[in-house]
């Protein structure tokens, strides 16, 4: 019972990290109905970027987000057309097409990776990583760690700012649209292609600054990349595909799934309760615990 | 898929059949046989896949099936190896018709995630149930007799091929599934039954899947949940299958041997080199869905070859979900 | 159309496929299977290295000496992918095309499995320098033999270090990643723990890869001496993160052969000092050989010419399989190419070699549990003491002290 406390909060901020992906991915499927099976590699990507500007510049990865942010970006929008492509392709199934090769170049990454960066895993250190705080009352007791905590921070940061962008501009509203009806957005003068182009330039700059963040929580390797893909999937599913506002929700229940399994239960178990949980959800609600999804 | 292409089929899989008596190479033998397994799972996924339009990333989890009940069966229970791959496939059948009732009423890619999510889901019981021996994995007693293996494995592929073959081509069957793809709502109000169908087709992909990773299981004489329940056995297939040419049944088959032969000439020759093996997999991925969107196969035949109806390219005549009605209306659907 | 591409493909294997042809040779054909893709890449490089460090000594030293002769030895590689099933084709592959002599083994224990029957059949040789599971040796493969020591072997010697240090630890966590290896070692621990009267508080298989931060918060409360955990080199490294960031710091952190690894200092700077770890063989072992290097510092010297990075003892196993062979095939006495009589004798030979190397004394084990497995050396504890290895145990082969309790992360 003691553990509690620490359990919720250690979920809380497994889930924080969680958020920032599942959203960028979530806009990405909403907008242009594709499942970038390529997610984790470019957190992956970020990663290594955050980790060989912080050895060369000496600069906090923290500070270095935003540079990560701009070059992904530009790289994403660069991409956006040819994946355009693909899912406009004259053969059926543009979800699928989309899937493959996404799938293609999340491969093509992580050979990549492992070709230029080695097979070996590193850290990125920060300023904020020895840092943490402790609480303690009668039996309970609470360490939250600063790095993490930084991670909630950047969480909440980061969906403040695409919620203003998507309630309170032009450009937002815009991307409401093409996410509600392509064919009246374009009537509207909304033009798709660089809309698309636009967000998936946001995706993929965000998803590389996540992967900056995780660089110092956690670590960087050239196959980190598919078990957030993985984690991925399972929020963007849980919270509803194209569904916001549901992912802080579904994320941070999915890291209090892990947590409470770590902590209470067998920890063995965990991944299995994972995906089960995945399928059930699936099985009784497609579109997600608001059954908002697309 | 005409006569003549059958009669062909049929032609190479006697020289095939004929092969290990001219050809005494083992391990060539051993290349063909992997070759010839990738070509049955290839062509098994893509009964679900192309022709019904659904796609499972579960894949793997039948051929798992499979192997573990074939290793169980022989190694804890002392079964024979013919009843016990056998076991292994009734065991996929049951499973795809107990998963497949719920997950298959999901539409395109949530049924993509929810078997993809189920599988891993088996991958982790068998990492932690001591029945599978967890992650140290299953050991079977060697039998290594290269052209035995050659031989099942051909018979089981050989005998999907042509079993699909008949169903699929044949018979209504495959037209029926195509509608589904097609047009599910408009195949029910055609009198079609979508669920029946789809579990059928569900079970046709998971019994020689299952078969096969039980023929792997002995053939290889060492099983692992990495291995076996991972994902290269989904990912592969769906790249043969959507690099070959989806919706047909050579497709995959073209597929499967080139990707693998691609494969296995960078393995033997270029080893130093594997890790560009996978870029170029993946880049071969990628640009083959822009530039090559009906698979080899198809671009090959739009090149100048025979038109098909109802190969997945838009119809030119009665789309399939009417053919498929009217077979519906005369006989069972 | 298709029956074309059927039979091209097929005639172009078979074309491609090398004649065969078994005429004499003044050099020895060396095959080495090796996860060098995949999951296991890492430590498949690491295995690679070991045998060409090996083949470079020996070569430059002119070749092994069979009779009045000298013949070099020339490696020939396939790439077993992380994968049972393709290590098999590639052991078979070297022995029906290439027709090696003998065979330098995979990494990985589930590839080592799969592969060994496959040598068995055939009746090559082979020696991993790396494959720790003790299943490997519980099938009793004749052709098969493993330089390094199985894990059960040597897990239970740093526990038993560490409860001989003052004050000793009396309760423990043990962990381990859920694949063979670290579930293996996280046994040998609790085992180990138990014998030596330290209470085990918890005891968990936790699947791979995982974020252990909130089960490492649980375990700070429940005050543990002694942390010991099983698991691979990201998640050692993710561990020893997770609880400097929570400020956890037990007497001891224990893990296993991952933290004599460079990327366990390199990623951890500072963090990784006083985690203690078990191994065989650490760069400033005293063994003392007459053959190829002389001792363990001047091996490591020719790791760091030719690889620019320190040797781990994966790596150092690797190289001690080539000298085995080496040895054992000066006794048999038989030039290249090897024929099926001589590779048996090999075996014999094999069997009988006592052999001192820079890596320590290698001698394989006929029978019990641990059949021809190398039973020759005496496992160390080490501990990381200012970003380098030192061994603090047991006491005969100790260079430090042990740095005990563990310094707290704040006061660092």
């Amino acid at each position: 019972m003691e553990l509690l406390p620490q359990a919720l909060a250690d979920g809380v901020m497994l889930g924080a990290i969680y958020i920032i992906i599942a959203i960028a991915f979530s806009l990405v499927y909403g907008v242009m109905h594709v499942i970038d099976f390529a997610v984790g590699e470019w957190i992956m990507l970020g990663a290594f970027a955050g980790f060989h500007l912080n050895q060369r510049t000496h600069v906090d990865p923290f500070l270095l987000l935003p540079v990560v942010f701009v070059g992904f970006a530009a790289l994403g929008y660069v991409l956006q057309p040819l994946i355009q492509r693909v899912l406009s392709g004259h053969k059926g199934n543009p979800l699928l097409m989309g899937l493959v090769f996404t799938f293609g170049l999340s491969l093509m990454f992580r050979g990549l990776a492992q070709t230029f960066f080695g097979f070996y895993s590193h850290s990125t250190p920060s300023r904020f990583s020895t840092g943490s705080f402790f609480f303690e009352k009668g039996g309970f007791f609470l360490t939250v760690s600063s790095v993490r905590l930084a991670g909630l921070v950047y969480a909440v940061v980061i969906t403040g700012v695409l919620q203003w962008l998507l309630k309170h501009t032009d450009f937002g509203l815009g991307v409401r649209a093409l996410a509600q009806h392509k064919d009246s957005a374009g009537l509207m003068g909304v033009n798709d292609r660089r809309t698309n182009a636009f967000v998936y330039a946001i995706y993929v700059g965000i998803s590389a600054m996540t992967g900056v963040l995780i660089g110092t929580i956690l670590s960087v390797s050239a196959k980190m990349g598919p078990e957030y893909t993985i984690f991925a999937f399972f929020v963007v599913v849980l919270a509803g595909m194209g569904y916001l506002a549901g992912v802080p929700a579904a994320a941070f229940l999915l890291g209090i799934i892990q947590s409470v399994f770590l902590v209470y239960l067998d920890p063995g178990y965990t991944l299995l309760a994972v995906f089960a949980v995945l399928y059930l959800i699936l099985l009784v609600s497609p579109t997600g615990l608001f059954r908002k999804g697309v | 898929m005409n006569d003549r292409r059958l009669l062909g089929s049929i032609a190479v899989f006697v020289a095939l059949l004929l092969l290990p008596l001219a050809v005494h190479d083992t391990f060539f033998l051993r290349v063909a046989t992997e070759a010839i397994m990738w070509v049955g799972l290839a062509v098994a996924f893509d009964v679900l896949a192309g022709y019904t339009g659904y796609l499972n990333f579960g894949h793997s989890a039948f051929f798992g099936v499979g192997a573990y009940t074939t290793a169980i069966l022989m190694m804890r229970a002392g079964w024979p190896f013919p009843a016990a791959a056998g076991a292994g496939g009734l065991v996929a059948a049951a499973a795809a018709v107990v998963a497949g009732l719920p997950t298959l009423r999901l539409r395109g890619a949530y049924f993509a995630i929810a078997t993809w999510a189920l599988s891993r889901a088996v991958q982790q019981l068998a990492l932690m149930s001591s029945l599978t021996g967890g992650p140290d994995g299953m050991r079977l007693t060697a039998y290594l007799q290269p052209r035995f293996f050659y031989w099942v494995m051909l018979g089981v592929v050989g005998a999907t091929f042509f079993l699909l073959w008949f169903l699929l081509e044949r018979a209504p069957f495959g037209l029926k599934l195509k509608a589904i793809r097609e047009d599910e709502q408009g195949a029910k109000a055609l009198g079609l039954n979508p669920t029946r169908l789809k579990v059928q087709a569900f079970v046709l992909s998971a019994v020689p899947t299952a078969v096969l990773g039980g023929v792997f299981a002995y053939w290889v004489t060492f099983i692992d949940p990495d291995s076996t329940l991972g994902d290269l056995v989904s990912d592969q297939a769906l790249v043969m299958v959507v690099f070959g040419g989806m919706g047909t049944l050579l497709g995959p088959v073209v597929g499967a041997v080139l990707i693998f032969a691609f494969k296995t000439v960078f393995w033997a020759y270029l080893a130093e080199y594997e890790v560009l093996y996978v870029i170029i997999l993946g880049a071969v991925i990628a640009l083959s869905v822009v530039f090559l969107p009906n698979g080899v196969l198809g671009t090959l035949r739009r090149r100048g070859a025979v038109r098909r109806p109802g190969s997945g390219a838009p119809a030119l005549t009665t789309p399939p979900a009417a053919e498929a009605g009217a077979a519906a209306g005369k006989g069972a659907a | 159309m298709r029956r074309a591409l059927r039979w091209a493909t097929l005639v172009a294997l078979t074309v491609a496929v090398p004649a065969a042809g078994q005429e004499a040779r003044e050099f020895f054909k060396v095959g080495v299977v090796a996860e060098l893709s995949g999951d296991l890449a890492t430590g498949g490089n690491v295995t690679k290295r070991g045998y060409d460090l090996w083949a470079q000594a020996v070569n430059e030293a002119g070749g092994i000496p069979v009779g009045a002769k000298k013949y070099p030895v020339k490696l020939f590689y396939a790439d077993a992918q992380s994968n049972p099933s393709q290590g098999a084709a590639a052991a078979e592959r070297l022995i029906t095309q290439e027709h090696v002599d003998f065979i330098l083994g995979p990494y990985a224990s589930g590839v080592t499995i799969a592969v060994a029957p496959v040598v068995e059949k055939y009746k090559v040789p082979m020696i991993t320098g790396s494959a720790e599971s003790p299943m490997i040796w519980r099938q009793k493969f004749l052709y098969t033999f493993g330089t390094v020591p199985p894990v059960n072997f040597t897990g239970a010697a740093a526990i038993q270090t560490l409860a001989g240090l003052s004050p000793a630890p009396k309760t423990a966590v043990i962990f381990g990643s859920n694949d063979t290896f670290s579930k293996a070692t996280a046994e040998a621990f609790e085992g180990a723990a138990k014998k030596a009267g330290i209470k085990v508080l918890k005891f968990n298989i936790v699947p791979a890869g995982q974020d252990l931060t909130p089960l490492m918060s649980a375990v700070k409360g429940m005050r543990p001496d002694l942390v010991a955990f099983g698991g691979h080199d990201e998640e050692l490294i993710k561990l020893v993160k997770g609880m400097r960031q929570i400020d956890f710091a037990p007497s001891a952190i224990l893990m296993h052969y991952g933290v004599t690894e460079p990327a366990f200092v390199e990623a951890l700077k500072d963090d990784a000092n006083q985690v203690f770890g078990g191994a065989v063989w650490t760069a400033t072992t005293r063994t003392k050989s007459e053959i190829l290097w002389k001792d363990a510092p001047s091996y490591e010297a020719a790791a760091r010419k030719a690889f620019g990075v320190g040797a781990d003892y994966t790596q150092a196993g690797c190289s001690a399989a080539g000298i085995a062979f080496q040895v054992a095939l000066q006794k048999v006495g038989a030039p290249p190419p090897l024929s099926e009589a001589k590779r048996a004798e090999l075996i014999k030979a094999l069997e009988a070699v006592d052999v001192d190397t820079f890596y320590g004394k290698v001698k394989f084990a006929t029978d019990g549990e641990f059949y021809h497995a190398n039973v020759g050396l005496a496992p160390l504890t080490v501990q990381i003491q200012g970003g380098k290895v030192a061994v603090v145990g047991p006491k005969k082969d100790a260079d430090a002290a042990a740095q005990y309790p563990m310094t707290p992360w704040s006061k660092r």
